[in-house]
């Protein structure tokens, strides 16, 4: 089991408040990633559930049992770190066997779990070489596997990928995933970047400033971001934003307009927008196209950035920045005009609050 | 916009003179290089230290060996005579090694008796207590930078200080006896006429002047220390004695053997602060070597400026060890951490 719920979670440091109301419910065997832009809390979170920080308000469950007073070491988690944390004088064999002689296992277990562990993750050549003599990702693997042979109720893996090159990351990612799948522990990941979330996550917890600002699956934030704040930072290049006003509200569809006059015809199932409302209009850079007839937006072409596969064009809509990503090789250069179509595109209504517009 | 300009017509006015000087030099030093090549211009910068270097340590270290062969009391080299290794045999010339009072030159074997125990049990009871200093200022303390400060302190003294502070607590009417006296009403204790009192006072005044250097190394060792290690071995539900034995003391362990052949080499040269203290008595129960040096060359009625350079020579090929023996440390590290 490995049931994690935490309810109205708060912790400060002294007068900062690093953790507000944290409602989260972790079912055993999610993976769950925690991710959001630096200092949001993601990583106070994770130490706060692993029991080496003391929240300061509220409860934390482990499998139905209340685990505020409990110590790190008898919460049952494992917790991997972003700099490995290795015991830097003993061999690969001595740090995994750490943990379990602390609980007086028989050596004879231990030498089982080791080999079992070292086989899971290859690393059975390194079991006699100390940590310096590995390399990143074996060092990686190592601290990965001093989680697994304690066979935890749930792994904490604190930004695990942020100090391998980027080629590494993406192989390491997708061995991460396998593990999961393999072991089907609940785990919890920490990161800010919002590929790794989106590739490994069953559910995604975005955290911004101590507060937990939206909960879903990946697809979920992708295709209904709750707010601004989602909408901006799960999907690469970000969304763009553009202001737009309610010209004429009438029951399923609303008319905005947006820079340079143009309209937008938005359906909406209900909606209680009125004309003269101020609204932000989210569009994704890969849902624009590029288009000849003069019924879409002409813009000014600022940057291309080909890449062979995509071109990434940034342009300029009436003095707001538009980012359209088009598939294939484009004859554009920077300072040509174009026109760019959002026919079909989904479009995203956010309110003066950066709220989404229900029905939207 | 003078905000800007003047930080920059300042630097420029500073830096005349600098121009002028380099301006200078520019031409001749040009014209050196030329003649010597950049390994004369290395030769030719490193000679001014080299120089420093040479007259008052290389010198005087070659003078003392010279000093070593020769005898009688005249100061002057030019006034002595030759007498080869006689002040060494002299040295040497025992009944037994194990027995100081059979050797000819007594007082040099006491010395170096007592300066032995001296340095065994001041290095050992340092090392400990600086090691146990530094976990607990490593510590949350409230108010831990005037803890710091305050163990620290000592090492700022001049030895002389430090004896004479410690000579005013420690004498028959000093502040010790006064308060046990006041406290406990004790009979007065002959900290400084009692042979092991005066021993152990030595060791304690030693330690407690100069504890805090090495609790400076050994704390900044523990603060290196990464603290998610501390974290990992929380999470495995490390008990605290097998945190310190299996993870503090194996990691800390580059920066105590440094401070351990610092702290030999200095328990070596004991001197100052005990002849403050004790002046090497009662008796010679405090007589160490360099005491003994500085006895026998300058102030004994019968001065033999000889047997204490021969005596000095050989304290110096000890050190000469201590010391090599640190750099290879020193060397081990280094490639340990380019590995």
């Amino acid at each position: 089991m490995g049931e994690i719920k935490l309810t109205d979670v708060k912790k400060s440091f002294g007068a900062v408040d690093v953790l507000k109301d944290i409602d989260l419910h972790i079912r055993d065997g999610e993976f769950v990633v925690f991710v959001g832009p630096s200092g949001c809390g993601k990583s106070t979170l994770l130490r706060t559930i692993a029991g080496l920080e003391k929240v300061t308000g509220g409860e934390i469950e482990i499998d139905g049992k209340r685990v505020n007073d409990v110590t790190a070491a008898d919460r049952g988690l494992a917790m991997v770190f972003q700099s490995y944390a290795l015991y830097p004088h003993m061999s690969v064999r001595q740090n995994l066997a750490f943990g379990l002689e602390n609980s007086n296992m028989p050596k004879q277990e231990i030498a089982e779990r080791i080999t079992e562990a070292a086989r899971m993750l290859e690393i059975e050549p390194y079991l006699e070489r100390r940590p310096g003599q590995l390399s990143g990702g074996q060092r990686q693997r190592v601290a990965i596997g001093r989680a697994i042979v304690r066979r935890p109720t749930a792994f904490l893996l604190d930004e695990p990928l942020s100090n391998l090159d980027a080629e590494l990351r993406v192989s390491t990612r997708a061995e991460i995933a396998a593990l999961h799948a393999r072991i089907g522990s609940t785990m919890i990941y920490v990161t800010h970047d919002q590929v790794e979330a989106m590739t490994l996550a069953h559910r995604i917890v975005v955290m911004r400033a101590g507060r937990i600002e939206q909960v879903g699956t990946p697809l979920d934030l992708y295709n209904t971001p709750a707010n601004r704040f989602v909408a901006g930072f799960i999907g690469a290049p970000h969304m763009n934003f553009l202001k737009g006003e309610v010209v004429e509200a009438e029951t399923g569809t609303v008319t905005l307009v947006i820079g340079g006059g143009h309209r937008l015809l938005v359906p909406i199932s209900h909606h209680k927008l009125s004309v003269g409302d101020k609204l932000t209009v989210g569009i994704r850079p890969q849902h624009i196209t590029l288009a000849n007839d003069p019924g879409s937006l002409a813009v000014k072409v600022r940057l291309v950035e080909a890449l062979g596969s995509e071109t990434v064009i940034h342009a300029d809509l009436n003095g707001e920045k538009l980012l359209a990503v088009v598939s294939g090789q484009k004859q554009i250069a920077p300072g040509d005009e174009a026109h760019f179509s959002i026919a079909g595109a989904p479009l995203h209504l956010f309110d003066d609050n950066g709220l989404r517009v229900k029905g939207a | 916009m003078s905000t800007a300009s003047s930080p920059s017509r300042l630097g420029a006015l500073l830096m005349t003179p600098v121009h002028f000087v380099m301006r200078l030099i520019d031409a001749p030093v040009r014209g050196l290089q030329k003649a010597t090549g950049i390994g004369g211009m290395a030769a030719f910068f490193l000679a001014p230290n080299m120089l420093i270097f040479g007259i008052f340590v290389l010198l005087p270290l070659v003078i003392n060996f010279v000093y070593s062969m020769t005898g009688g009391t005249a100061f002057f080299l030019s006034e002595r005579q030759f007498v080869g290794a006689d002040q060494y045999a002299r040295l040497f010339t025992c009944g037994s090694y194990l027995d100081p009072m059979s050797c000819q030159e007594d007082a040099f074997w006491t010395a170096v008796g007592n300066t032995f125990w001296f340095v065994i049990l001041q290095v050992a009871l340092m090392i400990v207590t600086a090691l146990i200093t530094a976990l607990i200022l490593n510590r949350d303390l409230a108010a831990r930078s005037f803890w710091r400060a305050v163990f620290f302190f000592p090492v700022l003294l001049s030895p002389v200080v430090v004896g004479l502070i410690w000579k005013w607590i420690l004498q028959r009417q000093g502040l010790l006896n006064f308060i046990l006296y006041e406290f406990g009403g004790t009979e007065p204790y002959t900290w400084l006429t009692d042979r092991n009192w005066t021993f152990a006072a030595t060791i304690g005044v030693s330690i407690w002047a100069h504890m805090g250097f090495y609790a400076l190394i050994l704390l900044a060792g523990l603060q290196a220390i990464p603290k998610d290690l501390y974290e990992a071995a929380e999470m495995d539900g490390t008990r605290p004695a097998r945190v310190f034995w299996r993870i503090t003391l194996p990691l800390l362990a580059p920066n105590l053997l440094v401070v351990v052949v610092l702290a030999l080499i200095r328990a070596v040269q004991i001197f100052d602060e005990v002849y403050v203290l004790t002046g090497g008595g009662p008796g010679t129960s405090t007589l160490y070597l360099t005491q003994y040096i500085y006895e026998t060359g300058f102030a004994s009625a019968l001065r033999n400026p000889g047997l204490a350079a021969a005596a000095s020579i050989l304290m110096g090929v000890v050190l000469v060890v201590l010391t090599l023996f640190q750099l290879g440390i020193g060397r081990k590290q280094e490639n340990k951490g380019k590995r």
